[in-house]
């Protein structure tokens, strides 16, 4: 009996600490391990047919709160870190640097120039979801939500997801950095309609 | 107690716990590797990707151009400014729902902006009064890959009717603020973690997530999905508070039916299994009855004529998720894809809302039986809700502008609106995205939220 009980302490204890060990690995160390600070490439000009593309590489990874850096393996490499906590070194961008990546912007908010973003590139920019709401920075304005089309977005003061298509339902599908539950994907949603949020375009496509 | 017995009881006790510091250590580094292992494997992602809206309800003498948007995804090099994909296809279409389907190549219209490969549907074809069937081949030049939209193709052909003789209603322009009153509020609960409450995902700190979606049933009794802890509540008749029963979810954003016979059908748009969706059934005391992979993205769940049927895209189809209590294959429901949603009495509801207008139509077997045109001055969302209610339908819509919106109900009949009336939108906390209203017998019932918590309220509907 007495050997049993130290058994199954020594179990537990052993299990906490080992699986601590490989969570603490496997959720703290993405950044370190895999993002850099490369600078952007300036690019001529974007479309939103190639934004999309850049976008659906991100499909299936994760969410990181204050994040932007991400592969393209199609998993959550760093799932359920704690969601009040941007330090967490964790995959994926949030909803705001998902935008900022995706609409090839500049940290330079007076800047609306076109910069090509490496996905492995850790960068969240200078915007949060309100920001964007707001049409805060050069390259972004406040647009009517009923002229939205894909790859504007529908942001709130505290979230942003940018159009992908239009469902027969009047829903729309909306690809957007979600939360650590979520990851980053694309689901159907009613943003267009309420007024929680509010319509904002990236200016310059050329088409 | 002697040295040799204590020396035998502390040998045994070290020995146990280096056996269970071993044992735990194994089991744990295990369990680790195994879970990244699922992180190293991922999923396998098509090369291509397409989208399409599928012009569902046509009107006589509409020229109809069938458009879509097609990604390619190659390699690891993130794609330039420019066009992500040279592609190219062909789309299959023939009159009616049956016989050949003709040829027509779709090409590049460079100066659209959404919508870039299309096909003009021959204005026969497109004329014809049996409607039209289509399915798309698409491809990749670059990798060579290939998709089928719907994911069916022949066997499941999207469907477009024609709608001959549909009843024009135009409503103007919305006036905010004259929202009509509940006749009763039918559950109630608080935002929390306690046995009368329904949770909020993430916390209270970020964009608020809860009580994702609900159903009632004829006796009335409410169904609430409180998904943030990963349970059901429902109220009977009258009843003030709820009954829990505990539902094995992934405690996300999940649409939800609730079966004649209690089986609860809960549709999981994200799982923790690296994808999703996941439609998990469970019988009504909340003990698994199965989990079926669903084929494609998927936003709804309701009951069909033979069991749960999912409103999966890019098909842009209501698919057939399980016959007589058998869950189907993602292959198989693709085989069963329906423009319609299938009702449970064989008719189907067909929608398409396209700017500031709703098209909406009755189907049986023998064709269209009712259909409607619907247009605002005020700018219309999403259709939340359209069910028939006896030979009439009552149809939900939200109405909005930059600054305001509120959902509008209209009873529709074959002259026109019987009846209309404005409801807040209520919507504090998200759900589901289509889950805010049912309608049983001829009540209405809404799911609503506040910072205090989430509601239901009871709407009558009928006109004597």
């Amino acid at each position: 009996m007495f050997g049993r009980h130290r058994f199954l302490i020594g179990f537990v204890v052993a299990s906490c600490f080992a699986a601590a060990g490989t969570a603490s690995a496997y959720h703290t160390t993405f950044v370190a391990q895999n993002c850099h600070t490369n600078p952007a490439q300036q690019v001529s000009y974007i479309t939103r047919d190639g934004s999309i593309a850049v976008a659906l590489k991100a499909r299936y990874e994760g969410y990181q709160w204050g994040g932007g850096c991400w592969n393209d393996n199609n998993v959550d490499d760093s799932p359920n870190d704690p969601t009040g906590d941007p330090n967490t070194g964790g995959e994926g961008g949030d909803c705001s640097g998902f935008t900022f990546k995706i609409w090839r912007e500049s940290e330079t908010k007076s800047d609306a120039g076109f910069y090509q973003w490496n996905k492995l590139r850790k960068v969240h920019g200078p915007y949060t979801a309100d920001w964007f709401r707001q049409g805060v920075g050069a390259p972004n304005i406040t647009s009517a939500k009923s002229a939205l089309i894909k790859m504007d977005a529908f942001a709130s003061t505290g979230h942003i997801g940018m159009i992908y298509a239009t469902n027969a339902d009047g829903t729309d599908q909306i690809i957007e950095a979600k939360g650590e539950a979520y990851g980053t994907n694309i689901w159907t949603r009613t943003y267009r309609g309420s007024s929680s949020y509010g319509g904002v375009r990236r200016t310059g496509w050329s088409s | 107690m002697d040295r040799a017995l204590i020396s035998r009881r502390t040998l045994a006790g070290v020995a146990g716990l280096l056996a269970g510091v071993a044992t735990g250590a194994a089991v744990a580094v295990v369990a680790g590797a195994a879970v990244q292992h699922r992180a190293a494997t991922g999923a396998v992602e098509p090369q291509i990707e397409a989208t399409h809206l599928p012009p569902l309800l046509t009107m006589p003498g509409e020229q109809v151009e069938l458009r879509y948007d097609v990604y390619c995804l190659n390699g690891e090099d993130d794609p330039d400014g420019g066009p992500a994909c040279d592609a190219g296809g062909t789309v299959f279409v023939r009159a009616g729902g049956s016989g050949d389907f003709r040829e027509v190549p779709l090409i590049v219209d460079a100066a659209a902006s959404e919508g870039r490969y299309t096909a003009r549907v021959p204005e026969k074809i497109a004329g014809s009064p049996a409607g039209f069937s289509y399915y798309a081949v698409l491809r990749s030049a670059t990798s060579g890959a290939f998709l089928t939209l719907p994911a069916g193709g022949a066997a499941a052909p999207q469907r477009s009717l024609l709608l001959e003789r549909s009843v024009d209603v135009r409503l103007g322009a919305h006036r905010f603020s004259a929202t009509r009153r509940a006749d009763s509020r039918v559950a109630e609960a608080a935002w929390g973690n306690g046995p009368n409450e329904v949770g909020l995902e993430q916390g209270r700190n970020l964009t608020p997530i809860g009580g994702s979606t609900f159903d009632v049933d004829r006796d009335g009794t409410v169904y609430v999905l409180d998904e943030a802890n990963r349970r059901l509540l429902h109220w009977s008749s009258g009843a003030r508070t709820p009954t829990s029963v505990p539902l094995e979810i992934s405690g996300t954003l999940a649409d939800m039916a609730v079966g004649e016979d209690g089986t609860i059908y809960v549709l999981e748009t994200t799982t923790g299994e690296g994808r999703g969706p996941f439609l998990r059934v469970f019988h009504k005391d909340g003990s698994p009855a199965g989990a079926s992979q669903v084929a494609e993205r998927a936003s709804q769940v309701r009951i069909g004529p033979n069991g749960p049927v999912v409103l999966q895209h890019p098909s842009g189809q209501w698919m057939t998720a399980a016959i007589g209590g058998r869950l189907l294959t993602p292959s198989a429901q693709r085989s069963s894809g329906r423009a319609g949603r299938p009702l449970p009495g064989g008719a189907e509801v067909v929608l398409l809302r396209r700017g500031n207008e709703i098209r909406v139509a009755l189907t049986g077997p023998n064709g269209m039986r009712r259909a409607w045109r619907v247009t605002s001055e005020t700018p219309l969302a999403e259709v939340q809700l359209a069910e028939p209610l006896g030979s009439r339908l009552l149809l939900v819509t939200r109405v909005f502008t930059d600054a305001q919106d509120e959902f509008l109900v209209l009873l529709l009949d074959q002259k026109g609106v019987v009846r209309q009336f404005a409801l807040d939108s209520a919507d504090w906390a998200e759900t589901a995205p289509l889950s805010r209203f049912r309608l049983v017998g001829s009540s209405l019932f809404q799911l609503g939220s506040t910072p205090a918590g989430v509601f239901v309220d009871r709407f009558d509907v009928e006109v004597k």
